[in-house]
């Protein structure tokens, strides 16, 4: 009787887990719908354009900007439970320790789930008034793409914290492979060349740039979909 | 030794070869991930280095000429040499001198310092002359690739610092021997890298 109880609970825990790492495979998805399809910002706009044409986008594309934006609102939101996923197999990892590594992971990507909210609440508040002066779009728009693409700190803190517990792995069965660990701190270099976002309009470091957009956005997409299949084969494992 | 370099090193009849040695991987295979992702990242940076500078080559050109290759010069020595020490300390804990080891890690420690001296007064000089990374193309890519490549030193220093203490003790097994190879790899790639940047930032004329 207990037993059975105890299995029903281990079953019921894992099909819990796998639904937060179902929320981290939606994210990058959502995100992407709202900031393509919907509201027509990839590419991201030029940061050379003139007040008049960044009026103009929001002036035209009101509807889809305002409903978009509502999109990457969600994305922002689905990263906690797959946060709370990781956090969860990397107290595996640190059980017997001060789980310090842990909570370090689960407060800084909780907090990141902010950088998407914030600047999809900007670009709201630009859609909001698309007929207003020119500049004042402008400027809305400016904090908007900055405050999305310039902060890479959290995420630098939350991946080697990630990196950090794997390597430091003692578990006979370790939780995740060790390669992992080094993927993280490697995804780490990689957001480097956007935080000096603010000195450049045009180039590779601009907010649409190579170095400060492309390759970022593209590595920390693919690292959610990375991340997601290995913390659910952990979870599979803890359940086994 | 290990079973995939022995299987390696046997013919399909299983004699051994030899004349072959088995092969081995310095450190762990995680960190080879992680010295190719950055390799990649910097090739990246290097493609396109070359493909702007193909744009406007006169200005390249001419704004190469305000670099002190000097000095340059002087931190492509102090990374050479403190390549070599990290080689000597591993071939130290290899070879059964593990007392030796912490004395080379900490030289080549000092030879990082001495890069970062090298680095501050060149972009204190460049600065003092009004020279910034908005002064034109080429100089944002020397202050962001060099940047970028200065983080990687200070985290190298600091594996090199790790790596001091790591073999104070002297006698390492092989898991220690395997560690120590994993930062020596690394602070290898700092220096490779170092070099690239010197030929294609300081030289190319």
């Amino acid at each position: 009787m207990d037993r059975a109880r105890g299995a029903e609970r281990d079953y019921v825990n894992t099909r819990h887990q796998i639904l937060c790492v179902w929320s981290g495979v939606l994210c990058p998805i959502v995100m992407f719908t709202g900031l393509w399809p919907m509201a027509g910002f990839f590419p991201p706009h030029h940061p050379t354009a003139s007040a008049a044409d960044i009026a103009a986008i929001y002036q035209q594309g009101t509807s889809g900007i305002r409903l978009g934006m509502i999109f990457i609102m969600l994305a922002g939101a689905l990263n906690v439970p797959f946060v709370a996923a990781i956090a969860a197999q990397m107290l595996r990892i640190e059980s017997g320790r001060t789980p310090v590594l842990s909570m370090t992971q689960l407060g800084a990507g909780a907090a990141g789930a902010l950088l998407f909210i914030i600047p999809a609440l900007i670009w709201t508040a630009a859609a909001f008034r698309p007929d207003r002066p020119a500049d004042i779009t402008l400027a809305l728009n400016d904090i908007g793409w900055i405050s999305f693409v310039m902060p890479f700190t959290l995420a630098v803190v939350q991946n080697c914290a990630i990196g950090l517990a794997i390597v430091s792995d003692r578990n006979a069965q370790p939780v995740f492979p060790r390669w992992l660990g080094f993927f993280n701190f490697w995804v780490v270099l990689l957001f480097l060349p956007g935080g000096l976002l603010t000195f450049f309009k045009t180039g590779p470091f601009a907010w649409n740039g190579l170095l400060a957009f492309w390759v970022p956005a593209t590595v920390f997409g693919a690292w959610y979909f990375v991340m997601a299949a290995f913390v659910i084969k952990a979870a599979r494992q803890q359940a086994a | 030794m290990r079973p995939i370099s022995s299987a390696l090193d046997t013919t399909a009849r299983g004699v051994p070869l030899p004349d072959r040695p088995p092969r081995h991987l310095p450190g762990e295979a995680g960190i080879w991930l992680f010295i190719c992702g950055d390799l990649l990242v910097f090739s990246l940076f290097f493609v396109t280095f070359l493909y702007y500078r193909g744009q406007e080559l006169a200005l390249f050109r001419a704004a190469r000429l305000h670099l002190d290759q000097g000095l340059g010069a002087l931190n492509t020595l102090f990374m050479l040499s403190s390549s070599w020490f990290v080689a000597s300390g591993v071939r130290a804990v290899r070879g059964g001198a593990a007392r030796m080891a912490p004395y080379c890690f900490a030289l080549a420690w000092a030879c990082g310092c001495g890069f970062g001296v090298v680095k501050f007064f060149e972009y204190r000089a460049k600065i003092r002359a009004g020279i910034t990374l908005n002064t034109n193309d080429f100089y944002m890519y020397y202050y962001m690739f060099t940047g970028i490549h200065f983080m990687h030193v200070l985290i190298g220093m600091g594996v090199l610092a790790f790596l001091t203490r790591y073999t104070w003790r002297g006698a390492c097994d092989a898991r220690k021997i395997r560690n120590i190879e994993s930062g020596a790899s690394f602070w290898h790639v700092v220096d490779l890298l170092w070099i690239v940047l010197f030929a294609l930032l300081y030289l190319i004329p």
